[in-house]
């Protein structure tokens, strides 16, 4: 009896059974490896946003009350507004200098290879190694825009210490370092738009401004419309760069909802309080992502 | 409408020499069919008068105006493309009307231009769809639309049925005709398949590695082409070429002897011809044995429904030759091949055509 149960299992795991859990075996390691480093925080997370904490200990249970409480806490408000501004001005200089760049580099002439290359450096340097580098240009005491202006006769230069020019360097530090991903993305989208109708709209009688307006730029849209919302989604969670250059300072001109999260969870421990923060942010920018996947989708179908 | 000439037009891209030293000249009115194989230059030449393509050397004209040098939108001619080139966010009624809309003509005016035109093309009811919503023929038509609603001093079309299928192609391809002859209109028609040629067309110029080789009549270009390769370009199945050896009487053709007509033996030998055209119509199958045929044996014999190709052997080349429907015979059986020798032309050793075919009117 034993060895014949034995001999029908065997025969289910070689045969059609075999075929049937197959699947589930191959995708088990990897749907562990999820569920460990992806769904399990994100719960962890959302439990932790309904709880009060002190001294990294939970102290009560608070429900919604982290929530609720955020949207009448001027810091958060601020930093939301802080970040919002910082994110419009960054992805529309991005966009606006990305699009120039790419239909400059469509044209092909003598070390358009190299030149393409070249622009894409900014976005492949370590985020914070950036952020070092432009504190080393800010810097009022030692840094290159003092050293140009006191070279030229003028005083030092007063940049990080600013509330108005510091979030200026910072958008400035954004353009540069993420405007090559958007022409990257603008480029590669230019040169697989097909190329007749732009010749017969020479011969209709367009010029270079019309060609651009009429037919570049239309035929563009939707590929502007998924760079734009990536560049948005990444620009929201800006992290390094702040936290290296002016930790959200002077005052709070900088401070961006995720350096405010952070000082929330690390320096106030309020842990409970930061989940809730950032479980909000990550409602935003998802509500956010989803409006322009439909408007995408809209100007599709039109 | 105005004439275009071409006047020593040369197109390099670094080594490779495209266009050698073309002179083309259209006269006004006229349809002319740009012919040959692919990569002979002609859709070269045709973006060169549209401006897309710089020539090397050499000066275009378009009437009594040189534009070699202008943009195109300069130059005033319109162009049918090959994969049509709609734009594809505009409608349908937009695309027709984007070369008045970018001439600034008043709303009004133009939307009875696009009408008009939209009436002849028989799409008037699409004229608020986008390209991607249409076929093929539909797409087409679109083109050709775009392309009249203006009246520029010449058509350019770069091949633009080669991407329909073959049953639209065959209606495409007249009312193609018929239009550019109700409007009168220069065209110049960039085409690989020798019938769309051969029908559409006033005149033909056929090319070959970037040198024009013959322009003639559709009728001219069949019956008297220039040179060898016009003469195996041209036709379906191709002419027939064997090599011929002179002969007190008459000419010899793979070791047979045939008598041909004293006046025709001379000037062959006054042109020191060396091989023999022949199209397939021009010849017949006969039982073997007869005299000045060509003995050979059946290769293949291939029934088209209307008549019949057999593929004969002779003496080490093939011959087609077209036979009636009601053709019968055994692959390898013994066959003779007759001709009547004024129907053959004769080239030289250089390729040209060094003795033409006997017209009907007498020559």
């Amino acid at each position: 009896m034993a060895n014949g149960g034995t001999q029908r299992r065997k025969y289910r795991l070689q045969g059609a059974g075999l075929d049937l859990a197959l699947p589930y075996l191959m995708l088990a390691p990897g749907l562990l490896i999820v569920l460990g480093v992806l769904v399990y925080p994100l719960w962890d997370g959302l439990r932790a946003s309904t709880k009060a904490y002190r001294y990294g200990s939970v102290v009560a249970d608070v429900g919604m009350q982290n929530y609720i409480q955020l949207w009448s806490d001027p810091q958060f408000l601020n930093a939301l507004w802080v970040t919002v501004k910082f994110v419009a001005l960054s992805v529309t200089f991005e966009a606006i200098l990305g699009f120039a760049l790419a239909l400059f580099c469509l044209r092909e002439f003598r070390g358009i290879r190299l030149l393409r290359t070249i622009l894409i450096i900014p976005m492949v340097i370590t985020p914070v190694v950036v952020a070092i580098v432009f504190r080393l240009i800010y810097a009022s005491d030692a840094g290159m825009l003092t050293a140009i202006s006191e070279w030229m006769g003028a005083g030092q230069v007063q940049i990080l210490g600013s509330p108005v020019k510091a979030f200026i360097g910072l958008v400035v530090l954004d353009v540069w370092e993420w405007t090559p991903l958007m022409f990257l993305i603008l480029l590669a989208g230019l040169q697989s738009l097909p190329h007749e109708p732009f010749e017969a709209a020479r011969v209709d009688g367009a010029g270079n401004w019309r060609v651009f307006a009429d037919l570049t730029f239309p035929m563009m849209r939707p590929v502007l419309a998924i760079a734009i919302v990536l560049r948005t989604i990444d620009a929201f969670g800006t992290f390094d760069q702040v936290f290296v250059l002016t930790r959200g300072g002077p005052g709070e001109a900088t401070r961006l909802v995720s350096i405010y999260g952070y000082d929330t969870a690390f320096k106030f421990q309020q842990t409970g309080y930061a989940a809730a923060l950032f479980v909000t942010i990550g409602l935003v920018v998802l509500a956010l992502a989803f409006s322009a996947v439909r408007l995408l989708r809209r100007v599709d179908a039109s | 409408m105005s004439s275009v000439l071409y006047q020593g037009v040369v197109k390099n891209y670094g080594a490779l020499n495209v266009l050698r030293s073309l002179d083309l000249a259209v006269p006004d009115h006229m349809f002319l069919a740009l012919l040959g194989p692919s990569g002979c230059g002609k859709t070269t030449a045709l973006r060169i008068l549209a401006g897309l393509d710089m020539p090397s050397a050499g000066k275009l004209f378009i009437g009594e105006r040189e534009v070699t040098r202008l943009q195109p939108r300069d130059r005033d001619i319109a162009m049918v493309f090959q994969s049509y080139a709609l734009y594809p966010q505009m409608t349908v009624g937009e695309n027709i009307g984007y070369p008045l809309w970018i001439r600034s003509m008043p709303d009004g005016e133009r939307r009875t231009k696009i009408a008009e035109v939209a009436a002849v093309l028989e799409i008037s009811h699409l004229l608020d769809r986008r390209p991607r919503q249409l076929s093929g023929g539909q797409r087409q038509r679109v083109a050709l639309a775009r392309a009249i609603v203006r009246d520029p001093a010449a058509f350019l079309m770069d091949e633009p049925l080669s991407n329909l299928d073959a049953r639209l192609r065959l209606t495409m391809r007249g009312e193609i005709k018929r239009l550019c002859q109700r409007l009168g209109a220069t065209t110049l028609y960039v085409t690989h398949d020798q019938v769309e040629a051969l029908t559409m067309a006033d005149f033909v110029a056929v090319m070959h590695a970037g040198e024009l080789q013959q322009m003639a009549p559709p009728g001219d270009i069949y019956d008297r082409p220039a040179n060898r390769f016009v003469a195996t370009f041209v036709g379906n199945p191709p002419m027939n070429i064997l090599p011929v050896a002179l002969a007190e009487q008459g000419i010899a053709i793979g070791g047979t002897l045939v008598s041909i007509p004293a006046a025709r033996l001379a000037a062959c030998r006054v042109a020191q011809v060396i091989e023999i055209g022949l199209r397939p119509e021009d010849m017949s199958v006969s039982a073997p044995g007869a005299p000045n045929a060509l003995p050979g044996e059946i290769y293949v014999v291939e029934p088209m429904g209307n008549e019949t190709l057999v593929n004969v052997r002779i003496g080490g080349g093939n011959v087609s030759v077209r036979a009636g429907r009601d053709f019968r015979g055994a692959v390898g059986a013994n066959i003779a091949v007759t001709f009547d020798v004024s129907n053959a032309c004769f080239f030289n050793s250089a390729g040209l055509t060094a003795v033409h075919r006997v017209n009907s009117d007498g020559e």
